[in-house]
């Protein structure tokens, strides 16, 4: 610890002396020990600084790092931790599957999935952020309302409509698009009376618009087709952000702030084991749980049993059935993305 | 030898000055303590030390750092005449575009620094040693041709500079083939930046064709523009001879690049709120606020206002032509390229978020400090560039057997 | 001795408030952490009420069965989906889960227990002497002790919130043994197993359920996977489906808090701006360029 700490001050020192260094060289060991000492960063190990894109590690070397990390995490959390490494299971694509006929904005999804997957928590000093994966959206049904009054208002403002009607009185007001929802209603009940809600997390596309813009491979598509991030391997760059049209990234701003007490101990490489500052996170279907043949966390809280999930290669699984079944639709499939991610009325 | 000796002359001529030179450069220092402090505090508590947030997760340091990529390529104004045209009056000073073009390229690089949440990581953008998304990811497009250009013009301006020192004919061929490939490569820096955020039909403010033509002409109006009035303080404070015809021709440049960009904007505006679609949301946000917000919406108007006043100033030959008010013609330009591209470019198509979120983003001071540094960084290293090279131009650093006689006037 | 007299009575001392404040942490700890599973609410008193009520314990060290929302009291977290569970019994024929795990938490127990429905039904209409038992399954006024049951509360068979006067008392509960429920055929039907009896009329529904496509299950997804199937009434209030109209058959609950703002934002009240601004800059902006 204490030679840690003398190295930290050297670099520390190193680097504002040569505040003006370009060459990344120099910067890739100073700044990493530049965080401060007590900062769990500070605990971690060379090896975990300067170790391999986990996809291109072998099977020991993956081994390694996570009963390193386990090591670390059980220190810091004061728990036994384990790290899973479990590969995506043979035969199986994940799909996930939203009646939003049935959702009714609780918002219980939202909270479980920080509870489960480790999320920074809202930090009274402002040095973090509380990080959800999940968005719900209230939509207004007022949006489709259309006014009796309105019907010989519009465009051209000519009071005889001379020339006719261009745009009619209604134009202009909301027609329930996904660009007009509320994103920070709290009314005392839901479900309200006037309106719906439409839950938004990561899609799990198959063509990931975030993978391809991504300049380091740190993301990647699993071969159970979740969208994966190696936290260590991401430099922060954010352009995966810039190019989800479903706003799934996060990205921790601060130092995350995760109490001890509420730590899932419970673990995966890829998935919900603590994050550092700096990296970008999203849901990844809960790994460490549906690769061990579990439930999501949303999907175990969800009051209503709007959320379904499951094989999309088992013509018996309860999404396939949903999507033989119902009317079933993507969110913009214009975007040429295919999510695996549906959207359902019964 | 001849190589460390002009290292040493090159260092010794940029670095000794009068009083205002070092006053200029004390003021610089200023902002780079702050911008020390600023980075300081950001690598260690993480970036939630700057005001962006999941909604608008690109702020100053990206508007920052596509502007800065213009300025770069806008190097090009200088040697595309000089070379192609065989134009006498900017031969002259080609290597103050290069010097130029130097410094803002590391500006960019230090502006990508501070918007990278790992730094420290950087080496896994390094080919062999991390990995690189080639070809798929476009900013590791950006970042081969952002260092090549950087690469270009060191070679060029200092091969040149040492050839001129040593009074050694320069080898045409070499030097030639070098500065085609950079005009070329000066187009492809900031088309490769127009590409990195119109490929992205999340934000459809930036999906657009017209982005990487609209980057370049703006480019070669604001850095030009900052050329000009770096000619004009060289002319006041140094021996160097600039014609009035380089600095008419740069104008002229400016005013043809600046004439297409204020056309550009008004197609871009028609194309987008004609059929008014929910795509157009951002572009409503920035020019006329939405649903209550209108953080941008002055900055926008400010921006047009000054390149329409601008625009006018420099269509009007007379105005154009005279040098009491060119300067302050350039300025004008300069902001209102900077806003054009940062306020009313890079923010709003962060707003509406992909599933329709309005926040609006304010920079915080330690953003602002980042951003003040850098640009402190950049023009100081441009300083001491030009200032080497224009002692270089005026023959003052020359190389000679007996040490110590470059200095006797 | 003077010194092992301090010394004793120091040692007395720590042991004395390290005993004490054990008591206060175990007193604290005494407090059980409880919250809903499902259809609850804190009531006017705080109190945690619900169709069933868990308590948080640990299964593994820092792994607890559930985790409680800490402002609406209800489950937000499963650890062990299974606690308190029973396998659910003769699968429905027809289900591709057959060979599965079934598990479902017993309703009769929680009738029995928590609401007392049970001794009540025993007490009441199992005595001929204080109810007498019903001829036949005809309608008829009700008395006080089912009114709310009711829309206006008159007893009238119309106002009966479930079916609307289309369906009785009677064509659920058994009329003789009301401790059980009854199916088409005058069979009875376990109260941990209303899926059947609703069935009878909700084919659809039930047809979904059974194939998983209706309802919360939880557990383990893989086939052959063991899964805690929640039936009809863990989610439904049998006595009043529909609740109020849009409410998609649930009753309402609180929501959980909002998401954190973006940096830099005072409110959200932007989002309650509608259209209105848009009439003014929309088309008209248009035609000013």
């Amino acid at each position: 610890m204490e030679k840690d700490n003398k190295i930290e001050k050297k670099s520390r020192r190193a680097f504002l002396k040569d505040a003006s260094v370009k060459g990344a060289g120099a910067l890739a060991g100073a700044a990493a020990l530049l965080t401060g000492s007590d900062d769990a960063e500070a605990k971690a190990t060379w090896a975990e600084h300067f170790q391999k894109n986990y996809r291109l590690m072998t099977d020991e070397e993956k081994k390694e790092s996570a009963e390193r990390l386990e090591k670390r995490y059980s220190e810091e959390y004061g728990k036994k931790v384990t790290v899973g490494i479990e590969p995506a299971m043979p035969g199986v694509l994940f799909g996930y599957a939203l009646n939003i006929q049935k959702c009714i904005g609780c918002r219980r999804c939202v909270h479980a999935c920080v509870k489960e997957n480790n999320q920074s928590r809202h930090d009274e000093n402002g040095k973090a952020t509380e990080i959800q994966w999940i968005r719900v959206i209230r939509m207004e049904k007022g949006n489709f309302a259309f006014d009796q009054n309105k019907m010989d208002q519009g465009y051209p403002h000519d009071k005889n409509f001379k020339h006719g009607v261009q745009v009619g009185g209604n134009a202009y007001t909301n027609l329930g698009t996904l660009l007009e929802g509320q994103h920070y209603y709290q009314p005392e009940k839901v479900p309200e009376k006037d309106a719906f809600y439409f839950p938004i997390q990561c899609h799990q596309c198959e063509k990931p618009p975030c993978v391809k813009v991504c300049p380091v491979r740190t993301t990647y598509r699993d071969p159970d087709g979740v969208v994966v991030i190696d936290y260590n391997w991401c430099i922060g760059c954010r352009m995966c952000m810039g190019a989800c049209p479903y706003w799934a990234r996060r990205f921790n701003w601060g130092k995350p702030n995760l109490p001890a007490e509420d730590m899932n101990p419970k673990t995966h490489y890829m998935g919900n084991r603590p994050r550092m500052k700096g990296v970008v996170e999203k849901c990844h279907f809960c790994l460490q749980r549906s690769r061990k043949g579990r439930y999501t966390a949303c999907i175990e809280v969800c009051p209503v049993g709007a959320r379904k999930f499951g094989n999309l290669l088992d013509p018996n699984s309860e999404v396939r059935k949903i999507l033989d079944r119902k009317r079933v639709f993507r969110l913009k499939v214009e975007m040429n993305t295919y999510p695996k991610f549906f959207y359902f009325v019964d | 030898m001849k190589m460390v000796n002009f290292a040493t002359d090159f260092l010794c001529y940029a670095l000794k000055g009068g009083s205002k030179f070092y006053t200029w450069l004390l003021f610089l220092g200023f902002f780079i303590m702050i911008w020390a402090y600023g980075n300081y505090t950001q690598i260690s508590q993480g970036m939630i030390v700057t005001g962006l947030n999941d909604q608008v997760s690109w702020g100053l340091y990206m508007s920052n750092f596509v502007f800065l990529v213009g300025v770069a390529a806008a190097a090009v104004t200088i040697v595309f005449p000089a070379y192609v045209y065989n134009y006498k009056p900017l031969k002259d000073v080609v290597i103050i575009g290069e010097m130029l073009a130097i410094s803002a390229v590391i500006m960019c690089i230090l502006f990508v620094l501070s918007h990278m949440g790992r730094p420290d990581r950087l080496w896994h953008i390094m080919p062999v040693i991390g990995i690189l998304n080639w070809p798929n990811s476009m900013l590791t497009w950006d970042v081969i041709v952002l260092n090549v250009y950087l690469g270009l013009n060191v070679v060029c301006g200092f091969y040149y500079m040492y050839k001129k020192y040593t009074g050694e004919p320069v080898n045409k061929v070499f030097y030639m083939t070098l500065v085609y490939v950079s005009i070329v490569w000066a187009l492809s820096i900031h088309t490769v930046t127009g590409f990195l955020l119109n490929t992205m039909p999340t934000r459809p403010m930036w999906f657009h064709s017209m982005v990487p033509i609209k980057f370049i002409v703006t480019a070669f109006s604001a850095g030009p523009a900052f050329i000009i009035l770096a000619f004009f303080i060289i002319r006041k404070n140094t021996k160097l001879e600039i014609k009035d015809e380089a600095i008419n021709m740069l104008s002229t440049i400016i005013t043809f690049c600046l004439s297409i960009s204020l056309f550009l904007t008004l197609c871009e505006i028609v194309t987008e709120l004609y059929p008014s679609t929910e795509h157009s949301f951002s572009l409503k946000y920035l020019l006329f606020g939405k649903h209550g917000l209108s953080g941008l919406v002055g900055f926008f108007w400010a921006s047009l206002a000054m390149n329409i006043i601008a625009f006018i100033l420099l269509i009007n030959p007379r105005t154009r032509k005279n040098h009491a008010i060119l300067p302050y013609t350039c300025a004008i330009l300069f902001v209102g390229i900077w806003i054009e591209k940062g306020m009313a470019f890079v923010l709003p198509g962060m707003t509406p978020s992909p599933i329709g979120e309005f926040a609006e983003y304010t920079p915080s001071w330690i953003e602002i400090g980042n951003s003040l540094g850098a640009w402190a960084i950049g023009l100081a290293i441009f300083t001491i560039l030009a200032k080497g090279a224009i002692g270089i131009q005026l023959g003052d650093v020359k190389y000679s057997e007996v040490k110590g006689e470059q200095y006797e006037k | 001795m003077k010194n092992n007299n301090m010394i004793k009575s120091i040692f007395s001392f720590i042991a004395l408030s390290l005993l004490l404040s054990g008591v206060a942490f175990a007193e604290e700890e005494a407090d059980p952490l409880v919250c809903y599973e499902s259809r609850g609410m804190i009531d006017e008193d705080g109190e945690v009420v619900g169709y069933t009520i868990v308590e948080q314990t640990d299964v593994d060290t820092g792994w607890p069965n559930i985790k409680c929302s800490p402002t609406t009291k209800g489950v937000l977290w499963w650890g062990d989906p299974f606690d308190g569970t029973e396998a659910m019994g003769e699968m429905p024929v027809e289900a591709d889960y057959t060979h599965e795990e079934a598990v479902v938490k017993p309703r009769e127990t929680h009738l029995m227990e928590v609401i007392g429905l049970f001794p009540c039904a025993d007490m009441c209409h199992g005595d001929p002497e204080v109810v007498a038992v019903p001829k036949n399954n005809k309608p008829r006024v009700l008395t006080e002790m089912h009114l709310e049951k009711f829309e206006d509360e008159t007893g009238e068979p119309a106002s009966l919130r479930h079916g609307r006067g289309a369906i009785w008392c009677l064509n659920c509960h058994n009329r003789t043994n009301r401790n059980k429920l009854i199916d088409h055929m005058d069979n009875e039907i376990s109260f941990n197993q209303p899926q059947k009896l609703c069935g009878k009329c909700h084919g659809q529904i039930y047809r979904d359920w059974r194939d998983g496509i209706h309802g919360k299950r939880i557990g383990m997804w893989v086939p052959g996977g063991k899964k805690r199937w929640w039936v009809c009434t863990e989610c439904h209030d049998p006595h009043n489906v529909q609740q109020a109209p849009g409410n998609r058959g649930f009753a309402q609950l609180l929501p959980e808090p909002a998401p954190e703002l973006p940096k830099g934002m005072k409110n959200a009240d932007h989002e309650q701006e509608h259209g209105v601004h848009d009439a003014s800059s929309g088309h008209g902006a248009a035609a000013k360029h």
